[in-house]
């Protein structure tokens, strides 16, 4: 049996078609985007169609669309450069604790240079209430950042009643959205919901590595925050791989051309995973919310008395990769910090096991799985001296 | 870093596992808010007091369930006096070394162990419970080790100053301001010390 992948939010496996459209960039049309001469000429209408499919895939125009060299490096493009071109209107920011770690430590770098931060909080289920925005916003309220889908839990936020709020304000408030957990996994239209500045990833959607775009709204202002030569686009300067740019185009062409099925697919299996865990094994609890008000591709479950690294551990050594919010597995030995804000104590954050699907997972692999992670989770019980074994 | 391959059997087939049924001994170390906690349990002969029976349950990641293994394994059929001489450096070696940032479950583990040989002294009369002092406290940073390099926090001469006036234990602690383990220096110290009942309150300045 392959390996069964349930880390796609970590990175996922590049469809084999992405590789294939990625090939030509590498070999034959290996320049830059040049005018005035023919191989440039070519280079500069394949990119100008890739930079297409990516604006239909969000109802945006291509002008919008800026490639950057990944989602950390468009959020960074787009906080620095919103910031940097805006601060004369004001100096006060908004984030909320849960937040992708891109925001959050934008955040922190402005607030060390002067900048005033209003963090909010979240409830229970990682929801962060339109109501605490309206509360929070000043009359120097310049930019509101959020992330669409919890890259912990995968709670989906209201950017829409953020947006309405928004705009009640007195003076006019950006929305940065961080799009990299939610974009080719839930339906996303730039003007639908009313944001204003947006990063999406490749590698988390079957793409490359490398590379990722940035779509800020007409009328936006943007300044640069990354000087040097505009070899592709004017904030992402020096080069960027343009086989990565073509892969990139390749996996959201993939996506959109059968969404719906695909997003039916994943959300099935999502039900099926959290059916099959709850229904086999006792003493679990679900982090973050049950139904719609989850992004389809993700599943995260604490299970009692027993610690994430040695149950990821176990699941790998049966060929099964997933993630866990220990401290023991973390860089830093910290419990996982969105886990804590939802409430969670730390033995929860410890326990949780995080499982992100994609399209390529199977129902087999799912009833594999669970019942792999019965043993696992009965063995290490019996391990444990918390626990206390039932009659 | 990788696991070593003995730290992977010992974490799939942990020997010496469960609960025994009336030990002499048990003793408990670490908590489940820091992600690991051990209890060692332990029958003694009551003459040549060599451990006959050792057993571990471990709540805690791999290298917490392997080093409860092997250093049940290596406590095992040895006098307690043999025991006592088990340092976390030489269980960690006989796993075939640990990851630095891994380092401390080889010390908890230890450290269970030397917890209920003592409990088994003091119980059957072989040695006096310990008057707490400011060594006390010393003796606990000891036993925190900077997990970038997996060396004790004394050793490493990380530790600036101990104080202890009136049951507050201050420790200043000289660690980079953007150190990523900062906080698990802090939260391991507090955590060592807190379990004392002569201590009252823990500061820890960096």
């Amino acid at each position: 049996m392959e390996r069964i992948y349930f880390n796609n939010c970590l990175t996922s496996k590049p469809a084999p078609e992405v590789i294939e459209a990625m090939l030509p960039y590498l070999t034959d049309k290996f320049q830059l985007p040049e005018n005035f001469v023919i191989s440039g000429g070519i280079i500069n209408a394949d990119l100008a169609n890739f930079r297409k499919i990516i604006a239909d895939s969000m109802s945006a125009e291509p002008s919008e669309i800026h490639f950057t060299t990944g989602g950390t490096s468009a959020n960074n493009l787009a906080i620095k450069g919103f910031i940097s071109e805006n601060a004369n209107q004001g100096t006060h920011l908004i984030v909320s604790v849960i937040d992708y770690p891109d925001l959050l430590t934008n955040a922190a770098f402005f607030e060390k240079s002067g900048f005033d931060v209003t963090y909010l909080d979240t409830d229970e289920e990682g929801y962060v209430n339109p109501e605490e925005l309206r509360e929070a916003i000043q009359d120097d309220t310049i930019l509101f950042m959020t992330t669409m889908a919890n890259h912990t839990v995968g709670t989906l936020q209201p950017l829409k009643e953020y947006r309405k709020i928004l705009d009640e304000a007195n003076h006019k408030i950006a929305m940065h959205v961080d799009a990299c957990e939610a974009y080719g996994r839930y339906p996303l239209d730039v003007n639908d919901l009313g944001i204003d500045i947006m990063s999406i990833s490749a590698h988390k959607i079957h793409g490359p590595k490398g590379v990722g775009a940035m779509y800020v709204r007409k009328g936006i202002k943007i300044g640069p925050t990354k000087h040097g030569i505009n070899r592709l686009d004017e904030f992402e300067t020096g080069g960027i791989s343009t086989a990565a740019i073509a892969g990139f185009a390749k996996a959201v062409e993939l996506i959109f051309s059968n969404f719906d099925q695909y997003f039916q697919h994943i959300k099935d299996l999502q039900k099926h995973l959290l059916d099959k865990i709850e229904s086999t094994i006792s003493h679990t609890l679900l982090n973050g919310p049950r139904g719609d008000k989850r992004v389809p591709h993700n599943m995260n479950i604490s299970f009692d008395y027993i610690e994430g690294e040695a149950i990821i551990m176990m699941l790998d050594m049966v060929g099964i990769s997933a993630a866990t919010g220990s401290a023991c597995a973390s860089k830093g030995l910290k419990a996982n910090y969105v886990m804590m804000a939802l409430g969670r104590n730390h033995e929860q954050s410890h326990s949780s096991i995080k499982f992100t699907l994609s399209r390529y997972n199977t129902k087999d692999e799912i009833d594999y799985t669970v019942e792999k992670l019965a043993e696992i989770v009965r063995n290490l019980r019996r391990l444990s001296p918390l626990y206390k074994e039932e009659n | 870093m990788q696991y070593s391959q003995k730290v992977l059997d010992h974490f799939m087939k942990p020997h010496n596992v469960g609960k025994l049924e009336n030990p002499d001994v048990e003793a408990t170390e670490g908590s489940p808010a820091c992600g690991d906690q051990v209890t060692i349990y332990m029958n003694v002969n009551e003459k040549t007091h060599k451990i006959e029976e050792i057993t571990f349950q471990s709540y805690g990641c791999a290298s917490n369930i392997a080093t409860g293994s092997i250093i049940t394994d290596l406590a095992k059929g040895k006098t307690l006096e043999e025991a006592k001489k088990i340092s976390w450096k030489e269980a960690a070696e006989a796993l075939d070394g640990l990851p630095p940032v891994k380092m401390h479950c080889s010390v908890l583990a230890v450290d269970t162990l030397q917890k209920a040989i003592k409990n088994y002294e003091i119980s059957h009369g072989l040695a006096e419970k310990e008057s707490f002092s400011k060594q006390t406290i010393i003796n606990e940073l000891k036993k925190i080790l900077y997990p970038k390099v997996g060396e004790s926090i004394v050793t490493l001469k990380m530790v600036k100053y101990v104080g202890f006036e009136d049951g507050v234990a201050i420790i200043d602690v000289d660690i980079p301001k953007f150190d990523e383990h900062r906080d698990n220096v802090a939260d391991e110290i507090k955590e060592h010390l807190e379990k004392y009942p002569e201590i009252k309150d823990v500061k820890v300045t960096m």
